[in-house]
Parts: structure tokens; sequence; C-alpha cells
């Protein structure tokens, strides 16, 4: 078996050290943070740090084993491991709920998160749909396919109740974007109602997905600001105007660019896209601010406020937030030093949650600004370093595989750290690799182990 | 379409959001202060460290005032997980009705709180916050209880403080603490709902010196408000500042004898050491063990039971009840008549008793002679030439001149007025001494002469002085005229006495006046004939004076003396004052021989006397 013993030496060693170093940084916060001087040492197991080693451990274990075992099964049975996902996500429904959620199968801390798994199997199922789908023949149907693995799992997450994991599952659709699934058919049989316009593309069809995004979180955004006044430099402006102070110097910026750099042939129409980019960007934001402001009732504007955790809501979510964000602030330069988390860590009690969900608090609160950046480098590092990956593989089913977990990694970086520095609302999602928890600590790691393996094989496939 | 492009989307979006995030934290972590305050805010506690209270030392270096520690047993409520009411019943020692009670008595203490713009009330009681479930549990008995207290969550020991007093006397000196109420919280700023006060005696004089200086401690808390660490690199902490000891002038022996003497007694005795005002010792009889009102269990108990007690232990007579002196007013009188030179020391009167009564003895041939019977017509005659100067023509207009000049007289020797004395001045009463203004206002002007008013030249009628007042009287004819106020406080740290009590009052009469008025006291205890000779000492050279005051028909007399030893170089002045005891020469002379006896000679020799006086039962 020449080819395992050289698996080890085609393995993409960056990425692993960067998982690694996280596992080894989560585990060291762990401790710091539920330390309690009853149990002193990291291998007490009944302690929180002692589980965390051995879920960190386990998942060693199992992403060694993926390195052994032939990375073709993945793709060979992504249908059936995608439905025998799908049935834990029927069965955990049935299971007594743990925090007002049906997430747990098993019993006590043996038990795992389907949801969590679901996601690596969703990948491989969309990945192995990419590697199938003849891109010049997209229909109607092409797209619900795609809409269809996404959502079934969805569908069951939803029901548990898990927002963190449904809001996950739209990672996928850069996914379909990078892989060049068009909402074009769809919205060209929408046109067929329409009998007389004739498109034989549009453009809104093409970049459908980024501009979904794109307008949710200029939405966000402007609700976010819309009754908020900022410092903007020394000026008191308010938000929607500080927003669109910002959008407009950013486009003069990129105008610029595009000027100095762009290729000359298309240049008049990316103006033309910028130009109309921007504008519709400014009616997005004074549209939503409006109708937040004046045309929403106070029922539904009370609603959005305490989702968003735009009001003071100290038993709620914003209680939370509000600490977490003054355990990070209080953090300084240098940090506290290690164990010292005055406000995040378990014995305060301040920020609940702070060795799960929350777990960048109490790191930032420790190592401050510097520990921070650190932090925020390695993952940079990683999810560029599998972006990277993914760009390297040569067949569609790797390359969608790796965005799968890239951008999946991506949301969940995002979303946790912008919860915990107010940037974001609070959704209960684990930091990858970092937070307590054996089944996101075993889903991660199982993800990335597979697709360590897929590019160490990346050139016995399709040479 | 170029997929390829599509990438740089995807990178562009995780470049955006790394260094968004980094300049955010950048902001928040370092140039923001704001949640850095935030989380102080929410962490850190200030916490008042209150130093223990200040001790106490008798004149001889005895800790008389002490503090005890002994413990509450506190109660979180969020963290008591399916008490055993039962088992934790048996372990505190109290029924088990008394354990479910005690949770809603704590929760109604703490009232209840209306929100005003909702009208939603509230109560102040926090699940997680501690409160004294049990109060005030001895040392020994913790011992017991705090192995066991760990099987019930959500209970644990606290140490208090309260007060020991080693010796059970002098407790009107002391006075007692209680706990604060909430006009005085709100007053100053140094007191908490819960903490002591001084409630009486020289804990409440000196409550601003016992309290000490309250220090300042951050510390972390959790979210249940528990400590989890003490921040000392806050360099905002301040230290407590622990109260001075507080040295007493008084003997705790001597007092100690003084109340064995009174047992059984109504009355006082006040020992004042002339040379510095120091109070040797102040007697009120009868009076309680001060550790009867030590902590709140015991105020609770025993307080009610003292406030109803016909026989008044928490009145302090000494300070307060004013009596008529009696026949020892006389030496001020003499005193008076010397110095404005109505008689000389060999003026003689006749003992004319159709003037005013008097008891059988020879002639007084001189001051001295009158002091040792205690001849009434004779001051009678003496103080008549001092109210009635001849200076005016009006036999009424005359006697108000004379009076007020008197009274003049009466007011250097601290007679009349309030004697400032270091312990709550509200207990303090002035006695009375009458001038024109205040018989103008009883009689009517022009309705009154001397011989209207005659019985004050024999201490009875209006006139009516505290104990303090006549102990003081005894020190003032010891010092051949001057007075330092009387005070308990002798040092307060290193420090001495307050400056009220460094100085000297003079009387209005010289000094040369003095030595005939010693000389008749002299007589009074060891001449035959003389009224005191009861408090004649072998070793010791007593001058002492007896009162007789007469209480009203058909009921015993009041028994006084006054004295000081040793005739040169005076140690201590006395004034005892026994109730219904009958003549001053039977029992308060006797009294006062023995007390002084006990603090110049540390023993007492006559001890059949002794006994006969402790064993005697006044009250009944």
């Amino acid at each position: 078996m020449r080819k395992n013993e050289q698996i080890f030496f085609r393995i993409d060693w960056p990425l692993l050290v960067g998982i690694l170093l996280l596992m080894m940084l989560g585990i060291l916060t762990v401790y710091s943070v539920a330390y309690t001087p009853k149990a002193p040492s990291i291998f007490d197991f009944s302690q929180k740090y002692g589980k965390q080693l051995f879920w960190v451990s386990i998942s060693l274990f199992f992403g060694f084993i993926i390195l052994l075992i032939d990375s073709s099964i993945y793709r060979k049975y992504a249908e059936i491991i995608y439905f025998s996902t799908l049935v834990l996500l029927v069965l955990v429904l049935f299971m007594p709920p743990v925090n007002g959620a049906r997430a747990w199968l098993g019993i006590g801390s043996l038990g795992i998160q389907p949801a969590e798994f679901a996601k690596v199997s969703t990948s491989l199922l969309l990945a192995k749909w990419v590697d199938m789908t003849n891109m010049k023949l997209q229909g109607p149907r092409t797209v619900f396919e795609y809409l269809a693995i996404i959502f079934i799992p969805s569908l069951f997450i939803a029901l548990q109740p898990d927002a963190g994991t449904l809001l996950v599952f739209t990672s996928f659709f850069f996914v379909m974007y990078r892989e060049g699934i068009s909402f074009d058919p769809v919205i060209l049989y929408a046109l067929k109602f329409f009998p007389n316009l004739k498109f034989k593309t549009t453009w809104l069809g093409t970049h459908f997905i980024p501009f979904l995004f794109f307008l949710l979180i200029m939405s966000v955004t402007s609700l976010y600001l819309s009754n908020v006044n900022t410092d903007f430099f020394g000026v008191l402006l308010s938000g929607t105007t500080a927003l669109s102070l910002f959008i407009s110097i950013l486009g003069l910026l990129i105008f610029g660019v595009v000027l100095l750099l762009g290729y000359r042939r298309q240049r008049a129409k990316h103006l033309i896209i910028l130009v109309g980019s921007y504008l519709f960007t400014l009616l997005v934001i004074l549209s939503v601010t409006f109708v937040f402001n004046h045309v929403a009732k106070p029922h539904q504007k009370n609603r959005i406020e305490l989702v968003l955790g735009l009001k003071e809501d100290p038993n709620g979510t914003d209680y939370n937030r509000n600490r977490a964000m003054a355990a990070v602030g209080s953090g300084g330069v240098i940090g506290k030093g290690y164990k010292n988390a005055s406000i995040s860590s378990v014995r305060s009690n301040h920020v609940p949650e702070s060795e799960t969900d929350f777990i960048f608090c109490p790191f930032a609160e420790e190592w401050g600004f510097i520990g921070a950046v650190v932090l925020l480098s390695t993952y940079l590092f990683v999810l560029f370093r599998i972006f990277i990956i993914a760009e390297r593989q040569r067949g569609p089913f790797f390359r969608a595989y790796a965005y799968a977990v890239g951008v999946i990694m991506f949301y969940h970086f995002a979303i946790n750290i912008g919860m915990n520095i107010g940037l974001s609302p609070v959704i209960g999602i684990p930091l990858p690799f970092m937070s307590y928890g054996g089944s996101s600590m075993m889903a991660f790691s199982i993800m990335v182990f597979i697709l360590l393996k897929l590019d160490s094989q990346r050139y016995d496939f399709l040479r | 379409m170029n997929l390829e492009g599509r990438r740089y989307l995807v990178y562009f979006l995780v470049a955006f959001t790394g260094v968004f995030y980094l300049f955010r934290l950048f902001y928040m972590q370092i140039l923001d202060g704001s949640w850095a305050a935030r989380a102080s805010q929410i962490s850190e506690r200030k916490r008042e460290v209150i130093p223990p209270r200040g001790v106490v030392l008798d004149r001889n270096g005895k800790q008389v005032v002490s503090n005890k520690t002994s413990y509450n047993i506190m109660m979180i409520e969020s963290k008591i997980t399916h008490l055993d009411t039962a088992a934790f019943a048996a372990l505190i020692g109290w029924d088990k009705q008394k354990v479910i009670d005690r949770f809603k008595e704590i929760r109604i203490k703490e009232g209840y709180y209306k929100n005003s713009a909702t009208g939603k009330t509230t109560s102040n009681y926090r699940k997680d916050r501690p409160y004294p479930f049990v109060k005030e549990i001895s040392p020994d008995e913790m011992l017991r209880i705090a192995p066991k207290l760990s099987k019930f969550p959500g209970f644990y020991e606290e140490p208090t403080h309260t007060r020991f007093y080693p010796y059970p006397y002098a407790a009107n000196i002391f006075g007692y603490l209680n706990e604060v109420i909430k006009e005085e919280v709100e007053k100053d700023p140094f007191y908490r709902p819960g903490m002591n006060i001084g409630r009486a005696g020289i804990e409440r004089s000196y409550e601003n010196v016992f309290r000490g200086k309250k220090g300042v401690r951050f510390v972390v808390t959790n979210a249940n408000n528990n400590d989890i660490s003490t921040s000392s690199k806050n360099s905002f902490d301040t230290l407590a500042v622990p109260s001075p000891t507080i040295q007493l002038g008084l003997d705790i022996d001597l007092q100690a004898y003084g109340e064995l003497l009174m047992s059984n007694k109504r009355g006082c005795i006040v020992a004042i050491e002339p040379a510095t005002g120091e109070i040797l010792a102040m007697v009120s009889a009868p009076s309680y063990d001060p550790n009867m009102l030590s902590g709140r269990k015991n105020i609770k108990e025993n307080y009610p039971t003292l406030i109803a007690d016909s026989s008044l232990p928490l009145f302090a007579r000494p300070l307060q009840a004013e009596y008529p002196p009696g026949s020892i007013f006389k030496l001020v009188q003499a005193l008076i008549c010397l110095q404005e030179n109505k008689i000389a020391p060999n003026t003689s009167f006749p003992c004319n008793k159709s003037l005013v009564g008097c008891h059988g003895h020879p002639t007084a041939g001189s001051v001295m002679d009158a002091i040792k019977y205690s001849c009434n017509p004779y001051f009678y005659a003496a103080v008549k030439r001092v109210i009635e100067p001849g200076k005016n023509p009006n036999i009424n207009q005359d006697a108000a001149i004379g009076l007020d000049n008197w009274h003049a007289y009466m007011t250097s020797f601290g007679l009349g007025i309030k004697p400032k004395i270091d312990i709550d001045a509200q207990a303090q009463r002035s006695g009375l001494i009458p001038n024109s203004a205040y018989y103008n206002k009883y009689l009517g002007k022009g309705n009154w002469s001397f011989s209207t008013i005659r019985s004050i030249s024999i201490g009875q009628g209006e006139i009516k002085m505290t104990p303090i007042q006549m102990a003081n009287i005894a020190a003032i004819i010891a010092n051949r005229g001057w007075y330092y106020t009387p005070h308990f406080v002798k040092k307060i740290g290193k420090n001495g006495p307050l400056d009220a009590y460094k100085t000297k009052h003079f009387t209005k009469v010289n000094a040369r006046h003095f030595e005939p008025i010693i000389d008749g006291m002299w007589r009074v205890v060891h001449e035959s004939g003389g009224t005191g000779k009861e408090a004649q000492l072998k070793e010791i050279v007593v001058c002492g004076k007896t009162g007789t005051v007469q209480n009203g028909p058909n009921r015993e007399n009041h028994s006084v003396f006054i004295a000081f030893a040793p005739r040169e170089n005076p140690k201590i002045a006395l004034a005892v004052f026994v109730e219904n005891a009958g003549a001053g020469g039977s029992f308060a002379a006797p009294i006062a021989g023995l007390m002084i006896e006990k603090y110049l000679k540390k023993v007492v020799t006559n001890e059949a006397k002794e006994k006969k006086i402790i064993n005697t039962k006044i009250l009944r």
C-alpha cells in the first residue's frame, strides 16, 4: 500500500497544523474558563476540560481513520450518508427536549447532535450533485434538486428548533453560486408568464445568490443603524447617514479602481453595474430605514428590535451579548492573563455559555487584542487555506465539497465572533474547534479530515 | 460564464470580515474604554471594611469592654437544593415550624418596592442574596454546627462581632449598642442597615472614636454577587483604621465593690479623682449586667424586661436623678459666707431651734463646729446675711439682689447647670439652684424674701443636685477651690482626654476660705460629736460631711455623705447617696469609708461593717 504510506506526506500540513492549533487553544480556553480548584487536573474527565480533551482525542482518532480509508467511498455513498443523517434528524425530534430544543440524540454528555453531522452529509451530497449536473443543461428542475438537498435537512433542523444551524445551511448557496448553479432558469420560467418580455439570460438570475445576501446584509445593517447615533471620527452622525456615507466612499474607491485598473473593454459595463449597485444600495438602506421607522407597527418594530438585540433586554439575548462585549472590551491590549477572565469565566458566571458559544469572549478577555489578533489570523489562515485547497482541485466534487467546508466554517466564524463583539445577532452556533462540545468538534473534524484526505488523493482521480 | 472569478467574491467576504472584525476589536479593546468600564461595573463591587469596634481599658489597664466573635448562619435561597427542614431544624436547635416561619419572616422584613411606572409591587427580597438566617451563635455552638452545615447547600456561617464585658458592672457608664435606624443611615454615610451604633453611655458619646474609619476594598464578584477574588491590584483600596484604645479613669475594682455595697439598695456612689476630674466609679443602684444588652438576641430578650422593671435599672441615677442635697449643701453655703465676709471662721451663732429645727448638740462656736454638728440654725443665720445684704431698703428687692449674687457663686461650683460629662448629653440633668427670676415666676415678684425661701440655706426646699454634682463639690473642696469637669475617658489612644476636660474651672471662693471648711469636715469624721464618725478609717485621714435629706412625711430620709481623702493631697473625692436609708451618718458614711479604703489601700479592714452594709436590704 504505497498510497497509504505516502498519504501523510501528501496531506496539507499547513491546514492540519492550523486546525490542531485551534483545538489546542480551545482546550486551554475551556480549561481556563471552567477551571475549578476542586479538580485541577486537565485530565479530570468529570470536568468540561477533561471531556473536551476526550472529544478532541476521539475526533483526531476518527480523523486518522478517515486518512486511512479510501476517499472514493464519500462520493459513492453520499446518498446513503445523507439519508442516514436524515433518519437521525427525524429520530431526534422524538427525544425529550433539552433547553427547549430536541437537538440531542442519546443520554447526557454522551449524546450527539445530528444537526452538526447533517452539515457534513449535506456537503457530500451537494458535492456529488454538482459533479453529476451538466451545467450546460440547467433547467428549473436542477435548481429545485439543489434546493431540496439543502432544505430537507433544514426543515427537520427547523423543527428542533435550531435557528443557528438552519442559518448555517444557507451557506450552501455560495457553493451553488461558485459552481455555477444559476437561478436563471427559474427566473426565465417565471418570465414566461410575461409574454412581452424576452431575455436570454438575466444578470439577476445569474448573481441571484450574492444579490440575495447583499440585500439581506444591507437590510440588517440598516436596521442596526436606524436608531443609533454613531461617533464617526468625532462627528456625531445618525447611523443611516454614516452608513450611506460609508457606502458612497467605498463606491467612489471601487469606481476609481475600476477606472484605473479595469479591463478597458468591459469598463463601461462595469461602471454601469457599479453605479446601478450603488444607487440600489442607497435605495435599500433608505427604504428599510423608512419602513422600519415609519411604516412598521410598534409591535412589529418591537419584535425586530428584540431579535436583532437592538433593545435593552437584560433578561434576554441582549444580556448575554452586552456582558460578552464588556468582557471582550475589558481585555485591553494584552489581556487579563490566563485563568483571569473575571467576567466570562464559569466561576464568575457573568457571561452564560462562555465555554460553548461564547468561548471567544473569555479568550479575548484573557489574551487581549494581541490574543484576538492571533486567533483571528489563525482562523483566516485556515479559511483561506481551505479555499486555496478548494480551488486547486481538479474535479467538481472535490471543489464543491471543499467550498462547502470553507463556507460553513466561515459562517460559524463570522456569526460566532460577530455576536461576541456586537456585530451580529446572538445566534447559538459554536466556534469551530474551540467551543466546548463533542458533536461540533467531531463534525468539524470529520469534515476537515475528509477534505484533507480528498486533497491528498486529488492526483489519483481524473488524471 | 467566468466561474473562476467568482472565488474572489468569497475571498473578499472572508478578508473583509476578518479585517472588519480586527478593526472592531481594536476599537473595543484599545480605543474605547467604555466596555472595560462596563466590565468593572458588572464584576467589581465596592466592599466596605468595617474595623472592629474600639476596646476600653480601665485606669489600671484592665480590659473592661471587648469584642466577642459570634456567628450568623447565612442563607442564599437560590443555592438551596431540597432542604431537609426537619434535619436542619434539629441541627440549629429550632423546631421545624420556626424554620419555615423564619423564611417568611426574612422575606417580610425586606419589604416591598412599588414601581411607580407600572404600579407593580415587587419584593425587595432577592433569592440570590445572602441573609442572616440564625443570628449570633456562640463559637462553642458553631463548633458543633459547622461540620454538618455543609450538608445543607445554601447555608454557610459568617463571623460577626458583639460586645463582651469581662466585668459585669458599670452598665450605665458603658451603655450599649443597637442596630442603626433608617434616619441614622440617611444622615450619616458611615452607616449601612444592619450596622450597630452606640445607644447610651460612652458607646454613644464616643461613637465617632469607637467606630474607627471604614476602609474600602474593591472585589471581583460573580453574577450571584459573591466574591470570587479580592483585586489587590486596585489602587483605590483604602485600609480600615481601627479605633484607638480608649482608657477610662474608671477603676473597675472600685466600681465592682461599690456595686456590691449598693446591692439591694437604691442610690448612687460617685467617686472622682480631684486632681484630674477623672471619674473613678459611678455606681447606680440597682443596675444590670451590661452583657444583658450585648447583641441583638439579648437586646430583644432583655430590653423589655429592663425597661419594665420598677426599680429602673436603665436609669443612670448619678447623672439623671435630682435630689435635694441636704446638709452637705452647708459646705458650699459656709464657703460663700466666708468669701462674702459675712462670717469669719470663728463666728458663732446660737442653735436657735425656733428659726429652724435641729438635733441636740452643743453650741457651735465656729464654722468648723457648725459643720461638725451640722447645725441648722447656724446656717440659717449665716446665709441670711448673704441673701439679705442690706443693699436695698425693700426686703424683697434686697433678697433678690442677695439671691442672685449667691446664685452666681453656686454656678461657679457647677451647680444648677449641666455638668457636660462625656456621656450622652440628654442623659444629664442640671439640678436646680433657684435665682430671683425663678421665685418671681413661681411666687410672684415682691412676694418673697429670705424667710420665704429659708430652707435653701440647709439644702432643702427647691435645691436639687445630681449625685455627680455632689461628688464634684467634694472634689472642689479637696482641690481648695477648682475643678476639672468630671469625665470618664482618660486617654484616647496616645492622646489625653478631650480638650473640654483640660480646662480648670475656678470657683468664686478664694482658696484660703477652704481650710476652715476642710477642718470642719475633718471634725465631722474624727471628733467626738461629729455626725460622720462611721466613715473613720485607721490610717487614712477622711474629711466628710453628712446629709440627711427629708423626704416628705411617712417616708424614710435619704442618707447622704460626701467626702475626700487623704486630707492633704487628696486622691479620691466621693458622694454616696442611699435612698430611704435614714441619717447620713448611719449609712452613707460607712459606705464612703469602705470605698475610700478600698481605693487607697485595696483591702478593706472592717469586714463586719462591710458585711452589714452588703446584707442590708432597703429595696423591696
